[in-house]
């Protein structure tokens, strides 16, 4: 018998409640899981996405809504002019209810940029010209509004076609509804106005040189911010908002935990009172009660960890295959997030074992002789 | 061994154990006055009962002598050192002295051998060699046949020999019991006190039983009387 052994089996003493404060540790826990999963990776989405356009800086106003806000599209020029800059494409992205899906990616491009050359053509053709009533689907857009080449789709109040599927290298590209610039113009009523401008950096440009690049856009252009594509969507107002939910939501979840595990390991203290004074009694230090006590509460945060990290896990993935969120997502479900949420679960059950472990450690030993 | 056998020839070898003088405790602030000024030697080897009505303050005095609880006043050495002076009173009860409950206090959700064994993580035995002693000790005590049994499969008998088992786990040279017997039948309470009484002579450790049983008294070297919080007489049966 070792030490560890004492632990397991104090938790093993009343399993039922054991069980129960794991499942009020764990869902705590996949709150933590999932939502920091969902926010991490629709950050991580639209980097993907902005790489997957070889795009190295976002010039945008990425401020309250999800989508940015509209400006001139005169900006464009002004950037194709600062000295190390590639290539330019301006776009107008919208988030956007089309037919079934609540919330769809619409992201129209200018016609020839160079946002259209990584899109894979998996089936069909592109569009023929800049004004051809016609729209190119993701992959998952696609699958998610069962559209097939040729069938007709409304966005706003036009009645496009589908001409083309294609593979656009990430998620939110193949989650999107891809069409040129002028037509969505004319159709949403935005004439002259893009959102984003996709800007190319001279081949081999080094991350320093795009962050001074950055600068020198921002000299230039006053209507929005020029930032490294990775760093775009993290900066915008709304994704700190949905993060600081995220991150606020868990918080609560995981008091709720501490909560939980306190309130059983003091009813543990206070029903084994006896059994700690004979412990002290028959010689333990007060210190390897502490220590019982924290290990004990520190084991149900793992055990509540790993069982978070499961459910969360799970979780996000039934949410993933959901209508509204498939093709939309791609939930950052990393080892290092699930490491540190059981690290959290852990830390969450060594506070919760602190006040318990400490009134144990000041019960007198003499009340073993008692009863 | 007889049961009515006694170990009055037993006794002490002089060497000054347990010193006590003048020593007092109190509780709630001074209105229950336990113990009111207790003056005692108990030597090396010897075996002595404490007797006395409820509520007389034996118990009180045994909990004092195994540094489960500190004197209000008056001194307490053991071997020349101030007991409630102590830096480490843990390692006391862990190593100079076993205790022995009226009420077994066997933890339920461990097994014979892991009971005997709690003492024993105060110790730097490894967990074989606490595992091989605590077996050890529980054949001395005769219960090698229920070494894998939970107390509440045991007998109230056998339930305090592994009681007795786990006090003896580090060795001790003093065994203090309180009532060892209280909670027993009297087939199995002479068994316990035979069992005591072996301990005591095979060992030669120092014995100091609280009982309230004249018959059990009887079999010791030395009988304390006590009466409201005193001594009331101090007899050595080997003289």
């Amino acid at each position: 018998m070792t030490f560890l052994t004492i632990i397991v089996r104090g938790l093993l003493r009343r399993p039922v409640r054991t069980g129960l404060t794991l499942v009020g540790i764990s869902i705590g826990i996949a709150a933590v899981v999932a939502l920091v999963g969902i926010s991490r990776g629709f950050e991580q989405s639209w980097a993907k996405g902005m790489q997957a356009r070889g795009t190295d800086i976002v010039v945008s106003t990425m401020g309250s809504g999800l989508a940015p806000k509209p400006f001139d599209a005169s900006v464009r020029d002004q950037i194709a002019a600062v000295p190390g800059v590639a290539a330019v494409c301006p776009i107008f992205v919208d988030l956007t209810s089309i037919e079934s899906s609540s919330m769809m990616i619409v992201s129209s491009r200018e016609w020839g940029g160079f946002s259209w050359q990584n899109l894979k053509l998996l089936s069909g053709r592109m569009p023929k010209d800049a004004m051809e009533p016609v729209v190119v689907l993701g992959q998952n857009a696609a699958e998610v509004l069962e559209k097939k080449l040729g069938d007709p789709i409304q966005i706003e109040a036009r009645e496009l076609t589908v001409v083309g599927i294609v593979d656009g290298g990430a998620l939110v590209e193949n989650g999107s509804v891809i069409l040129s610039l002028p037509l969505y113009q004319e159709i949403s009523g935005n004439q002259g106005k893009i959102n984003v401008v996709d800007v190319r950096a001279t081949a081999g440009a080094s991350e320093e040189a795009i962050k001074k690049l950055c600068a020198e856009i921002n000299q230039v252009v006053t209507e929005a911010k020029a930032l490294p594509a990775g760093e775009n969507v993290g900066n915008s107002q709304a994704y700190k908002f949905i993060s600081a939910m995220s991150w606020g939501t868990s918080l609560l979840a995981v008091i709720v935990g501490v909560l939980g595990v306190m309130n059983t390991m003091l009813m543990t203290v206070f029903e084994r009172k006896q059994e700690i004074c004979i412990l002290l009694a028959i010689g333990w230090k007060r210190s390897r009660i502490i220590r019982m006590v924290l290990l004990e509460s520190a084991l149900l945060g793992f055990l509540g960890g790993i069982a978070g990290v499961l459910i969360g896990s799970m979780t996000v993935k039934v949410l993933e295959t959901l209508p509204a969120i498939h093709g939309l997502l791609e939930p950052d479900l990393s080892p290092r997030l699930m490491a540190i949420s059981v690290a959290i679960s852990v830390i969450v059950g060594v506070i919760s074992g602190i006040y318990p472990a400490w009134r144990s450690s000041r019960l007198n030993p003499s009340l073993a002789m008692q009863g | 061994m007889n049961p009515t056998e006694t170990i009055a020839e037993a006794s002490g070898t002089g060497d000054s154990i347990f010193d006590v003088r003048g020593l007092k405790k109190e509780f709630d602030d001074g209105s229950v006055q336990a113990l009111r000024g207790v003056d005692l030697q108990i030597h090396q080897g010897e075996f002595v009962a404490i007797t006395g009505p409820s509520g007389c303050g034996k118990s009180t005095l045994l909990q004092m002598l195994g540094a489960l609880d500190a004197p209000s006043a008056g001194t307490l050495n053991y071997r020349g050192r101030s007991l409630p002076d102590l830096a480490d009173p843990a390692a006391y009860r862990a190593k100079e002295v076993g205790i022995i409950f009226q009420a077994f206090h066997l933890l339920p959700t461990f097994t014979a051998v892991e009971n005997v064994q709690m003492p024993m993580f105060e110790t730097d035995r490894p967990a074989s060699e606490r595992r091989e002693h605590a077996i050890s000790l529980l054949k001395s005590v005769g219960l090698e046949h229920r070494i894998h049994h939970f107390p509440t499969k045991l007998s109230g008998g056998e339930r305090q020999r592994v009681a007795i088992a786990r006090s003896l786990a580090n060795g001790p040279s003093v065994l203090l019991a309180d009532e060892p017997t209280g909670n027993l039948d009297s087939e199995n309470a002479h068994i316990i006190l035979d069992l005591i009484i072996r301990l005591h002579r095979e060992q030669m450790m120092t014995m100091v039983l609280v009982t309230h049983d004249p018959t059990i008294a009887a079999r010791a070297s030395r009988v304390i009387r006590m009466m409201d919080g005193r001594i009331r007489s101090d007899s050595n049966t080997s003289s």
